[in-house]
């Protein structure tokens, strides 16, 4: 990276400014670099994913059927109350082990699963190798599950939030049942739901710092290994336990994340906020 | 969630297709110079050379995969990959899950390193605090033999332990000669070995499950060339300087 340099540049940096940046611009703190990707990726993945669990769990809670209406319940009070950390290690395991027995289920002949008794999966074609990519998809579904049942809380709270007047005027003018859901509810709901989905925003992108646990080399992981003190001049530079700096990195990093999403959620709330009467009156 | 399933299982006929073709060679890449990142953010070490190697000669094509030290035996027997070349010594307990390919690094004694200036009474060793890596040999012979009287502090990666020993957190690290011998040389007089040598393990060899007899047969043959042609020894050279070979080469 240092050959990038102009030499203008180079020369006026001097032999010290060149080295620390040398090391900062290194092929492993590259991939440090670009290892946010798993984090962002993780976090607009889960996202998206939790929107859509929320969505979902907010309909079932809401359901006028009896069944649907118990599932949903569940779904949202069990899950918001299992540890995200728990919740993170069972979900891909527990997907893994099912897709593994369905495979094995259309693969393995009873002679392979006769050859390997005890064994899992019963036979080795049945074997779903996972992946950085395979770890990163499930552990955004997991995020997306465990932070669904909040947001499904979130969005159930902000639909009954929104006027009775409202419903029954837009039934007073022939609006079907699907009409009224869709453009008088779920379009007024936002600016009442906004401020409970941007704290679970923030909750999901702390707990992507949980992607290590999964095998994924993320930015937490590699923190801890180019901080780790290091005493073999062949791995690289000798130094002492530099953790501390690289967390401290990681700390800003997710500050800044922060900043952004509140800029993000303030935009969004203009925008849901549009005509409504309880921006006017805030305004 | 159906097409969650099915999608899940296309993804996993796919990763089963492209796996039957390469090996793949697990790895902790956080125990220099065994194993490690290097400058360009790649695995690198005395594991990495053997391994490479040892596909060259033996005709397969192998790809290296980064997994924790704590699950890595699990991990094999998972199938997540197929061979273990992690500076994992060939010890009967290990033996009872996996198999062992002939040992490329020869029996290395265990010591003691300490903060340079600290003493400790290894006659009658009481009220140390002593660092391992979990899962290790040292942490298995800590816990049988220093248990009593002292406290076994596991670190799931070595060089927390180092941070540690830094710190002041632990008095003292048992492991591997070949691993803090590196370090001590390298520290500036900030760490000395001090004590007796403790013989735990055996040799160095690369774990497989015990159902791939066809590729334990493989990597044996190419080892077993590589070690009679002087190759493993300069590698051994290559990485740990301080070690007195040649192991192999008559």
């Amino acid at each position: 990276m240092v050959d990038l340099l102009p030499a203008w540049l180079a020369d006026g940096l001097g032999d010290e400014a060149l080295f620390w940046f040398g090391y900062l611009t290194d092929g492993r703190h590259l991939a440090w670099y670009s290892s946010v990707q798993f984090t962002l990726i993780a976090a607009l993945l889960g996202g998206l994913c939790a929107l859509g669990f929320g969505l979902l769990g907010a309909g079932m809670v809401g359901s006028r059927a009896l069944p649907v209406r118990l599932f949903g319940k569940a779904y949202v009070n069990m899950v918001r109350g299992v540890p995200d950390v728990l919740f993170f290690l069972f979900f891909p395991l527990a997907f893994e082990q099912g897709v593994e027995w369905m495979a094995s289920s259309v693969i393995c002949s009873p002679e392979d699963i006769a050859a390997n008794p005890g064994r899992w999966p019963p036979c080795p074609a049945a074997n779903w190798i996972l992946g950085t990519w395979e770890y990163l998809l499930l552990a955004s579904v997991s995020l997306g599950i465990v932070y669904g049942a909040f947001t499904a809380n979130v969005i159930h709270g902000a639909l009954n939030a929104v006027p009775r007047g409202q419903i029954e005027a837009a039934r007073a003018y022939g609006f079907s049942a699907s009409q009224v859901f869709w453009r008088i509810r779920v379009r007024q709901m936002w600016i009442y739901a906004l401020p409970g989905l941007s704290n679970v925003w923030l909750l999901l992108i702390k707990a992507t710092a949980l992607l290590s646990l999964l095998q994924i080399v993320d930015i937490v992981s590699w923190a801890g290994r180019l901080g780790a003190p290091n005493f073999t001049p062949s791995a690289g530079l000798v130094h002492p336990d530099w953790r501390w700096y690289y967390y401290l990195v990681l700390l800003l990093f997710y500050v800044l994340l922060t900043f952004l999403s509140e800029k993000g959620f303030a935009a969004l709330t203009r925008w849901a906020g549009r005509g409504m009467a309880v921006a006017e009156a805030r305004a | 969630m159906k097409t969650l399933l099915l999608s899940g299982l296309a993804l996993a006929m796919l990763t089963v297709g492209a796996s039957a073709q390469t090996v793949r060679l697990g790895t902790e890449g956080a125990y220099e110079p065994w194993n490690f990142m290097d400058a360009n953010g790649q695995v690198a070490g005395l594991d990495i050379d053997v391994g490479n190697e040892l596909c060259q000669r033996a005709g397969l094509t192998c790809e290296w995969v980064i997994n924790d030290w704590d699950t890595i035996i699990p991990n094999l027997l998972a199938g997540n990959y197929d061979a273990i070349l992690a500076g994992m010594s060939i010890t009967e307990e290990r033996q009872q899950s996996i198999d062992f390919t002939a040992d490329y690094s020869p029996p290395d004694v265990s010591r003691y390193m300490v903060l340079t200036g600290t003493t400790i009474d290894f006659d009658s060793l009481q009220n140390v605090r002593i660092g391992v890596q979990s899962n290790t040999i040292q942490a298995g012979y800590a816990g049988d033999n220093l248990a009593q009287g002292n406290t076994i502090v596991s670190f799931e990666q070595a060089p927390q332990a180092l941070a540690d020993l830094s710190a002041g957190s632990i008095d003292v690290i048992l492991a591997d000669e070949s691993y803090v011998t590196e370090i001590v040389a390298n520290s500036s007089g900030g760490f000395e070995l001090v004590g007796p040598e403790v013989e735990v393990g055996g040799g160095v060899g690369a774990g497989l499950r015990k159902s791939d007899t066809e590729l334990k047969a493989k990597l044996d043959e190419a080892l077993a060339a590589a070690k009679a042609d002087g190759t493993i020894d300069s590698l051994i050279a290559k990485w740990f300087p301080q070690r007195e070979g040649p192991f192999y080469l008559n």
